[in-house]
């Protein structure tokens, strides 16, 4: 599954990024086949996209700039068929919204993997005695008057959790007392 | 002595300044009790009377006491020779007590009043309530015992001694304000803390709600393609300004499929064949990492967690459960599950996070964050926020919370959930995740009103909507129980990626269950206008005016192969649900449930849309079907069936149809949601008795005590009291155990709290005493204090009176004695034994009770816990009651 997503990455590398045509606003016509002015019976639909201000959103500007040599001398006929919307977006949010969701998923799985490969070879030499239990908050409020390096704390706390997460998982894989 | 009683009463209500203690301390307690009016603080229960009634001469205040939020409410502190008045008290707070507490020891105790009346003048009462103030300075900044105050985990907590606490703390802040300009702004934040809390929490929950909704949608459209020049834009967004006119939705040349990534082209079988692969592969793969996500880093992110949210706001202790690393997993596990396809829903988890955010910020504030009670104050806002976005329904959410998920819902919480789901939901509408608009993707608008005959099809749709829920719920249950006591319960991951093969392999080849839910059921809600080209909207008609109403027309062949790929659909999501709800992955059931509810009423709504065009004229119509404008509107029969399901399921009413409503942005479809509501409602409550997160609460043996569900039974007290007939009660008498023997009693008994009393003979009632407080305290004095030895005394009372008997009984040989004044709570709520076990069940509900005495003739007889209702109910109702797990 690694591999899967090491391939996406490499894809995602690999695309120049072009930011040429992703505007912000759209004005968005949805007529039928301009063909349907001739009575022909196609139901298909067509849509018709421009870059015009919200407040010139309608079929004259936007349909009838692009095919309006079609359907000449129609457009009354044909332009109230067509619905248009006026939509905008933020592409700047989406961008750094999905680069950070990837960078969530990619740094926990690293450190899945961290935890199971190599934690196990790592604290195989260091073998801490089992702590007994204590309460998140008074073994918070003990924390602080500890000793030592920012390491030791970060090493604490990380032990810490890691018993709680041990606890749930006997919670909910092994008991099955929780969240079935 | 009932009737003795009263008359005490009315002396008290005659309003003499003496009685004026004795008689607030009772008020205090009436309404401190209930945690429903928990607003109106009565400010004069004032601790100088009762020192006064103590030693009748003004001493200093005991700092201790002050610790202690439930002190002033609670009987004058005993000494030895007061041990009578004791009783007394506690025959005077149960005004209807048989017992028998002798008349001369009530006389002299309101005698004693009367002394206090002669000597508590008003200058020593001032003077007394600026010592109190200096004390009370002491109390809070030092000498508080580590841990005091918290509660272990899988615990229930004491609402009454929580919201007792905490009004200790705004009064000190209170009478702190006048000194300096420091403090009155520190009250001053004291007084806001709560709404910025929740304004931070609705700012919160927005943002991560926008971030899951970008992301979920991303990422479901990475099973079938990638926009290579942006690739962190969706198939929509990717075609959002192409040049093409092909009306084919969101295919457009920027937006390549795998296989022509891979270089093969759009249309043929070997390309179908690789897109099925591709998309099977990435299903798994989603639903493997979210499934090793949450089994690795946080176990408690699985499933919808409204049951567990409902648990906790009703008062239970499930340590890490809206943690930070439950958030972070939650949030990436339900995008990754939904974008695996599967048969879920965001909308549940997004209340669990919201509660999550809720608590983390809760610790900002010590006002909430060192406060259980306080803290689900902040957390039912927080779930009022999370139905905002996960529905942009910022009303809907409020009253979901009310309904569903909130315990103790006073109009102050009410106010600010409502705060915090407005600013939730400004959030998520700025962030505009869908471009669209609007914080949901299938929100829709209806041009036509709905003619009344339609009310009967509508009711129809809440019956079979009821029917549905009953068998999915039925279903559901007796799926999750064989997981929970079979092998199929020790393969979490691998029954993940079994129902996640199965979902996609099965879901591809159906055009309307390859495309995610939500999207299903926004084409399921929409009309058939201009813009839709979907089949479903085949129909022989042409658009002429998109201004003028949609004409009758009669369905296409279109339609009806799109009704048959529906009803597969429909199978599909039922029984897909049923194993899908309870998987180890984060995962919700609102959306699979609307799911099937807007499959179904879709199919009605077109079956009445077509006897409408085929016969316009009949009576039922009442005319307005005869004008060749289209008079039925089958999405708002999706809408209906929708909520009809939903409200079946979850037994929702109130929330259900404003949320509804909420998504079509009209009001004049509440009629019709109502009725199909309120007969799913019936249905289900007929055909199954709980909703399904009371089921999962009940399956998983939660300690909660539904508020819905009345007790009509006439067992009394004496019944469900512990210990049983002729077993003994482990009780701590107040001044004459060592701190051996209690040691030894915390290690032969697992009770939670243990009862104080004068002496063993006499079992007069003193106070109660937590388990974990006494081990907190005792262990701290070990540390601390090196005075204390096993053969310390563990006293319950006052120092200096303590001292006085410890002397003179004990001689002065004995180490010096452990005082426990402050941990013990000197207002335990006490019952008789003949108390009705209605009204005990009444009181653990609205009080929010961990536990009360059992007296008997005014001596302490047993206790009745939480957990002891919840066994008596069980057992009542023919259940199991052993399931209850928990304390």
């Amino acid at each position: 599954m690694n591999a899967l997503l090491g391939v996406v990455f490499l894809l995602f590398a690999a695309v120049p990024c072009i930011q040429g045509q992703y505007e912000d606003a759209r004005c968005k016509c949805i007529c039928p086949n301009p063909s349907v002015v001739n009575a022909t019976t196609e139901s298909n639909r067509k849509h018709y996209i421009g870059n015009v201000p919200p407040n010139k959103c309608n079929c004259d500007s936007v349909v009838l700039a692009k095919v309006g040599d079609l359907i000449k001398g129609k457009e009354q006929e044909f332009c109230p068929r067509c619905e248009c919307k006026y939509e905008s977006r933020n592409t700047t949010t989406i961008k750094v919204v999905v680069i950070i969701v990837v960078w969530a998923v990619s740094l926990l799985v690293v450190y899945m993997l961290f935890l199971v490969c190599l934690e196990p070879l790592i604290s195989g030499r260091t073998g801490k005695s089992y702590q007994e239990h204590v309460d998140e908050d008074e073994s918070h409020q003990m924390t602080t008057t500890q000793q030592g390096g920012v390491l030791d704390r970060v090493g604490h706390q990380q032990d810490k959790w890691k018993r709680q997460v041990r606890e749930q998982r006997r919670n909910i894989y092994d008991r099955h007392t929780m969240l079935n | 002595m009932t009737s003795d009683g009263d008359k005490w009463w009315a002396d008290v209500s005659s309003g003499d300044a003496g009685y004026q203690y004795q008689y607030s301390r009772l008020a205090t307690e009436e309404m401190e009790s209930d945690p429903l009016r928990g607003d109106r603080a009565p400010q004069f229960c004032n601790p100088s009377y009762q020192a006064l009634s103590d030693n009748k001469l003004p001493i200093p205040f005991e700092p201790r006491d002050q610790a202690h939020g439930g002190t002033c409410r609670g009987p004058p502190p005993p000494t030895s020779a007061s041990s009578s008045k004791i009783a007394t008290a506690v025959y005077h707070r149960k005004g209807s007590q048989n017992g028998h507490p002798d008349r001369l020891n009530s006389l002299s105790s309101d005698d004693d009043m009367i002394d206090i009346t002669t000597t508590g003048t008003v200058s020593e009462r001032a003077m007394l309530e600026e010592e109190l103030a200096a004390a009370s300075h002491i109390t809070t900044e030092s000498d508080e015992i580590p841990g005091i105050g918290q509660y272990e985990d899988f615990h229930t907590i004491d609402w009454q001694r929580d919201i007792a606490r905490d009004r200790m703390r705004h009064r000190y802040i209170i009478k702190k304000k006048q000194n300096s300009i420091c403090d009155l702004i520190r009250g001053a934040h004291d007084a806001w803390s709560g709404w910025v809390c929740v304004l931070l929490v609705g700012l919160f929950t927005g943002a991560v709600a926008g971030v899951i909704d970008i992301g979920a949608s991303w990422m479901t459209d990475l099973k079938y393609g990638i926009c290579p020049q942006a690739f962190w834009l969706n198939q929509e967004q990717c075609c959002w300004s192409s040049n093409e006119t092909d009306f084919e939705v969101g295919s457009c040349s920027q937006w390549l499929t795998w296989p022509e990534v891979f270089g093969l082209s759009r249309e043929g079988s070997g390309p179908y064949v690789l897109s099925y692969l591709l998309y099977v592969l990435w299903a798994l793969l989603f639903a493997a990492l979210a499934a090793c996500l949450v089994r690795m880093f946080a176990p408690y992110a699985c499933g919808s967690g409204i049951p567990e949210i409902k648990t906790i706001l009703s008062g239970f202790i499930i340590r890490g459960y809206l943690g930070k690393w439950t958030l972070i997993i939650k949030s990436v596990g339900i995008m990754l599950s939904v974008s695996a396809g599967l048969n879920l829903g965001k909308e549940g988890p997004m209340v669990h996070i919201a509660c999550c955010i809720g608590n983390i910020l809760s610790y900002l504030f010590p006002k909430y964050g060192r406060n259980e009670a306080k803290k689900r104050e902040i957390l039912s806002a927080a779930a009022a926020a999370g139905v905002s976005v996960a529905f942009g329904a910022p009303i809907g959410g409020v009253l979901f919370s009310l309904e569903e998920v909130s315990y103790y819902f006073p109009l102050k919480t009410l106010w600010r959930s409502f705060f915090c789901a407005l600013v939730a939901a400004f959030i998520l509408r700025s962030i505009n995740p869908f471009g669209n608009e609007h914080s949901v993707l299938f929100y829709v608008e209806y041009s036509k009103d709905w003619i009344f005959f339609e009310l009967v099809p509508f009711i129809g749709l809440g019956v079979i909507g009821g029917v549905i829920a009953t068998i999915f719920i039925k279903a559901n249950l007796w799926w999750c129980r064989y997981r929970k006591v079979s092998r199929l319960g020790q393969y979490p991951v691998s029954e993940v990626l079994i129902v996640s093969l199965v979902t996609a392999v099965i879901a591809y080849p159906n055009p309307y269950t390859r495309m995610s839910t939500s999207q299903l059921i926004y084409l399921l809600f929409s009309q058939c206008g201009v813009a839709n080209s979907d089949p479903l909207c085949d129909y022989n008609r042409n658009f002429t005016d998109v201004n003028s109403a949609i004409e009758t027309a009669a369905a296409g062949p279109g339609v009806y192969n799109a009704l048959w790929l529906l009803s597969l659909a429909l199978i599909f999501k039922l029984v897909g649900t049923i194993f899908t709800f309870g998987i180890k992955v984060p995962c919700g059931l609102f959306i699979p449930s609307l799911c099937l509810g807007a499959i179904v009423g879709r199919f009605v709504g077109i079956g009445m849309e077509q006897l409408a065009y085929n016969y316009p004229h009949i009576w039922v119509f009442s005319g307005e079907c005869s004008t060749g404008d289209n008079c039925i509107t089958p999405g708002l029969y999706a809408m209906v069936g929708a909520a009809a399901v939903l409200g079946g399921v979850t037994r929702m009413t109130v929330s259900l149809v404003v949320i509804m409503f909420e998504l079509t942005g009209g009001v004049r479809y509440i009629v019709p949601l109502m009725a199909a509501a309120m007969a799913s409602k019936w249905v289900g409550d007929a055909l199954g008795r709980q909703g399904i997160y009371d089921a999962h609460i009940n399956l998983n043996g939660y300690p909660f005590l539904d508020s819905k569900e009345e007790f009509e039974h006439t067992s009394l007290a004496a019944d469900v009291m512990q210990p049983k007939r002729n077993e003994p009660l482990s009780v701590i008498t107040q001044d004459s155990m060592t701190v051996d023997d209690v040691a030894a009693l915390l290690k032969e008994t697992e009770h939670n709290g243990f009862p104080v009393v004068v002496s063993r003979e006499s079992q007069y009632l003193v106070g109660f005493v937590l388990r974990r407080d006494l081990n907190l305290a005792i262990a701290n004095a070990k540390r601390l204090n090196e005075g204390i030895t096993g053969q310390s005394l563990v006293v319950f009372v006052s120092p200096n009176a303590s001292g006085d008997g410890g002397e003179s009984s004990m001689g002065a040989r004995r180490p010096a004695p452990l005082i426990l004044k402050k941990i013990l709570d000197m207002a335990p709520i006490t019952m008789t034994d003949q108390t009705p076990m209605e009204t005990v069940v009444d009181m653990f509900r609205k009080l929010g009770l961990r536990q009360t005495l059992v007296t008997h003739n005014g001596r302490l007889l047993g206790v009745i816990t939480k957990k002891d209702v919840l066994r008596h109910i069980k057992q009542m109702d023919n259940e199991d009651p052993n399931s209850v797990l928990f304390n």
